[in-house]
């Protein structure tokens, strides 16, 4: 039997972000495939490099046997390709009929009606896809679920050997999510491939013949659904290793230091920095704080204390308020309950880079000026000191190791990585006391990776102003490799982490919230 | 993908200058070709231009720089605003307001000596402009409205108030024009050069420029107004400020230096507030700032030019009898060929300097280079 749709090579970047590297997929008519992975690790981008609505910068698509051109929408329709978005592509005003007829364009006379018997075949078809489908209702005052059915509905009324879906999930509640599955069962039985984007594990389990796991960009594992567990997926959404895929613990990473409550010293670890007597201060502390957040998951009786020179790793699915703690610890929110004991300045290394944590058209020495601008010693009287900011600059390059880079290079024409070291630097040069990085790695190759890892220990280990570091990141590897102490963000609650459940499968168990 | 830095820099410094004069060659080519289809001579329209405008120390003193003074405040309160990615359309407004806060404060204060006079005309004309730039600037921090429209609207306001006073509680005492009074002695500009009509105006221009220049380049406020014309969400994470004051600094600011402008031109030139006072420097303005790549210095130069197509445009018509019309049309052109040149540029230079990358490296307009 042949394929509905293969993927070879496909390889893509946005700026900087390896989006996808290399990647090989394939859609077998008539299965269910689930497409998992993290925030970030490509399964949007897959899904729509199939679907020709982003062109890749290597690799071949294939539909039905037949190679596609590259980025070409209109092509991948007429082979057959209908995707289902997360932000649905519905016109507001017009009636779950009108966007169905709009999409379809077999539908329309040419003097701009519609065909007769048009209206006849959507039901025929609704009926027969068992969606009930409220025809004459703007969309505009349908629920969520009433506009994935039309959306969905718009998508099948042509042959459709591929149905791309993109985090139909997200929305629904789980009765509803199950008369999806029912559909898209009958979608299936009829021949037409399906790709189900989602990074819910249990739900894709139930529903996908197959399963696919991305992570960063790369392909890591194709399975039947049936053979697979839960456990298995998630260590490899989250980046453990299966066994003899690479020795981890030569590496260095693994369990380490105390524990969250301060629990006696562990002896199994040698890399150990010295323990010096007395324990270093607490340079930030949150007791029991909570805090709304207007997009994702806000705060829940969050308590944590970090203390100079350690990194305090905070594991989680993004979204489950990762984002606001982060907004509470740099002091840019202000906890609705609870205590909040933080240094003057923090320092934030945000997830975004461009447009947040730099200006790509500012030089380096005007983003070190974002956070310096305000202080005393890059003053002179009411005028700026430039040169001071300058010098400033150059140490911060040299430091950093920011490949390429000096004072009056503009921030846009450094890759990611040393982007990135120069966000680290300058928020190490605002606060010496608390550092906030937010998936500093993200989007990264591997060698920036290791180098902007390299770089934020090097803050938090060496020299003399040795800031406590609070690092959240999706990524397991990242937090397993760089923390002293763990915790786990879950839908707005800081679970911490004993140390002799540092390994991937326990964190990654509770990051996913599976059972059993 | 590692570029030699200093020569990066070195083409980006070239470029705005490049773009520029490639903008004003294709002007030229176009409008000479516009000249020749309409039936005149180029040779003698332009020729007719360039006297009129450079041909004699008088014509250049007396006339181009005269008429690039209000262009020169004008362009610089626009390439303020939009550092800060304040859409500020609303320079003509402004500009109205001022003229008649000033002519308001000098006809009715009898302060007697210029020294009291000048200072209160000029303090109170950009207070004017600066309350006229309030509305929209309270309108966008506070509700969200778009500040290109409002600005623009406010000057629909402004004009007909001030045809409103000039036929009716500020006519001029005599009743017979639709103007004021002329403002009293001590009220003028003192001249610049002895002889010429250049007044003290085109050195305030200058002096405000250069100030425009030293703020956004050498102080912390300024650098904020960058930074936030540069990306607002950026200046709020890695600068950790607020952009709603540095936004109402820049409207405010951009206000008060237009409001300038318009008090300037009666102060140094008519003497007198009537209808239509400006022939559209505030919209004229917005090409002399992009042209300047919203850089106050600059500003100085592409004023002039400005300046001199005013001035060499009524010499053509005069000696050449192109029609006003062809006129406005080429500034226009000039417009357009400016932002067409500019983005060409840039995107070309994307390519080269960032390969199969495409990273862009500057971000729009607003992030223009001081």
């Amino acid at each position: 039997m042949g394929s509905a749709a293969r993927l070879q090579g496909a390889t893509k970047r946005f700026g900087a972000v390896w989006a996808l590297e290399g990647v090989d997929f394939e859609l077998a008519p008539g299965e269910i495939h689930g497409l998992l992975g993290e925030n970030g690790a490509g399964k949007t981008t897959l899904a729509r490099v199939v679907a020709g609505l982003l062109t890749p910068e290597a690799g071949r698509v294939e539909i039905g046997g037949r190679e596609v051109r590259l980025g070409s929408a209109a092509e991948a329709r007429a082979l057959g390709v209908a995707m289902v978005h997360q932000h649905f592509s519905l016109v507001p005003r017009f009636t779950g009929f009108e966007n169905v007829v709009l999409f379809n364009a077999e539908a329309w006379t040419p003097h701009g009606g519609v065909r007769a018997g048009y209206r006849e075949r959507i039901e025929a078809r609704a009926a027969e896809l068992g969606l009930p489908v409220e025809l004459d209702v703007p969309v505009e005052r349908m629920g969520v679920a009433d506009r994935q059915r039309i959306e969905i509905l718009k998508a099948l009324m042509g042959e459709t050997r591929v149905l791309l879906l993109d985090e139909p999930t997200a929305v629904l509640a789980p009765q509803e999510v199950e008369g999806l599955f029912a559909v898209l069962r009958r979608v299936a039985a009829a021949g037409t491939g399906i790709v189900l984007v989602a990074h819910k594990l249990d739900e894709v389990l139930a529903a996908a013949d197959r399963v696919t796991v991305l992570r960063r960009g790369r392909w890591v594992l194709t399975r039947e659904a049936a053979a697979v567990t839960a456990r298995e997926l998630a260590d490899a959404m989250v980046g453990a290793r299966s066994p003899g895929s690479g020795p981890r613990d030569a590496a260095g990473a693994g369990p380490r230091l105390e524990g969250a409550a301060g629990a006696g010293p562990s002896d199994d670890e040698q890399r150990r920095p010295p323990r010096h007597t007395p324990e270093p201060p607490i340079v930030a502390e949150l007791r029991d704080v909570a805090a709304v957040s207007a997009g994702g998951a806000g705060l829940r009786g969050v308590s944590l204390a970090v203390r100079r020179g350690e990194i305090l790793g905070i594991a989680g699915v993004g979204g489950n308020g990762q984002r606001t703690l982060a907004a509470v610890l740099a002091g840019l929110q202000a906890p609705d309950e609870g205590n909040a004991a933080l240094p003057d300045e923090v320092g934030w290394i945000p997830q975004e880079r461009d447009g947040e944590g730099l200006v790509n058209g500012f030089t380096i020495a005007e983003n070190v000026a974002l956070a310096v601008h305000v202080k005393g010693a890059y003053r002179k009287g009411v005028w700026f000191d430039w040169a001071a900011v300058e010098e400033a600059a150059a140490v911060l390059v040299g430091q950093m190791d920011v490949r390429s880079g000096a004072p009056g290079v503009a921030a846009g024409t450094l890759s990611g990585g040393n982007q990135q070291k120069m966000v680290a630097g300058r928020e190490f040069l605002r606060s010496g006391e608390l550092l906030v990085a937010e998936s500093p790695t993200r989007g990264l190759d591997v060698k920036a990776t290791v180098a902007v890892r390299e770089r934020i220990r090097a803050l938090a280990r060496e020299g003399g102003r040795r800031p406590g570091i609070v690092l959240i990141s999706a990524d397991l590897d990242e937090i397993l490799e760089q923390s002293d102490r763990i915790a786990v963000m879950v839908r707005g609650r800081l679970i911490p982490v004993p140390p002799e459940d540092h390994n991937p499968a326990a964190i990654g168990e509770l990051m996913l919230a599976v059972r059993g | 993908m590692s570029n030699p830095p200093g020569f990066a820099r070195f083409r980006a410094d070239l470029r705005p200058v490049l773009g520029a004069a490639t903008a004003l060659v294709a002007t030229t080519a176009i409008a000479a070709t516009l000249l020749a289809l309409g039936g005149h001579s180029p040779g003698a329209a332009f020729g007719a231009l360039v006297r009129g405008a450079f041909g004699s120390w008088h014509n250049f003193v007396s006339v181009t720089l005269v008429q690039a003074t209000p262009l020169l405040l004008t362009g610089l309160a626009v390439a303020l605003a939009f550092r800060a990615r304040v859409w500020n359309i609303g320079a003509e407004g402004q500009l109205h307001a001022g003229a008649l806060a000033g002519v308001a404060v000098a006809v009715s204060l009898p302060l007697g000596s210029p020294f009291l006079v000048l200072p209160a005309t000029l303090l109170a004309a950009a207070a004017a402009g600066a309350l006229w730039a309030a509305v929209p600037a309270a309108m966008k921090t506070r509700m969200g409205v778009g500040e290109v429209i409002t600005t623009l609207l406010m000057n629909f306001v402004a004009l007909f108030l001030a045809q409103f006073l000039v036929q009716g509680p500020l006519r001029e005492s005599r009743g017979a024009l639709p103007q004021t009074d002329a403002i009293p002695a001590a009220a003028q500009l003192p001249v610049l050069i002895p002889g010429s009509r250049l007044h003290l105006g085109f050195l305030i221009g200058i002096l405000i420029a250069v100030a425009l220049w030293l703020y956004l380049a050498r102080t912390p406020g300024g650098f904020r107004i960058r930074a936030v014309g540069a990306s607002p969400r950026a200046a709020e994470v890695s600068g950790r400020f607020r952009t709603g004051p540095v936004i109402w600094r820049a409207f405010l600011a951009s206000g008060a230096i237009a409001g300038l402008a318009g008090w300037i031109q009666i102060s140094g030139i008519t003497h007198r507030m009537y209808e239509n006072l400006s022939p559209g420097w505030g919209y004229t303005a917005i090409a002399v700032a992009l042209l300047a790549r919203l850089h106050p210095l600059a500003a100085v130069l592409t004023a002039i030019v400005f300046g001199a197509l005013s001035a060499g445009g009524a010499a053509m018509q005069r000696e050449a009898g192109v029609p006003d019309a062809w006129v406005r049309g080429i500034e226009a052109l000039v417009i357009l060929a400016v932002l067409a040149v500019d983005r060409g540029l840039q995107a070309f230079s994307d390519k080269t300097a960032a390969g199969a990358t495409s990273r862009r490296a500057e971000t729009g307009t607003a992030a223009g280079r001081v």
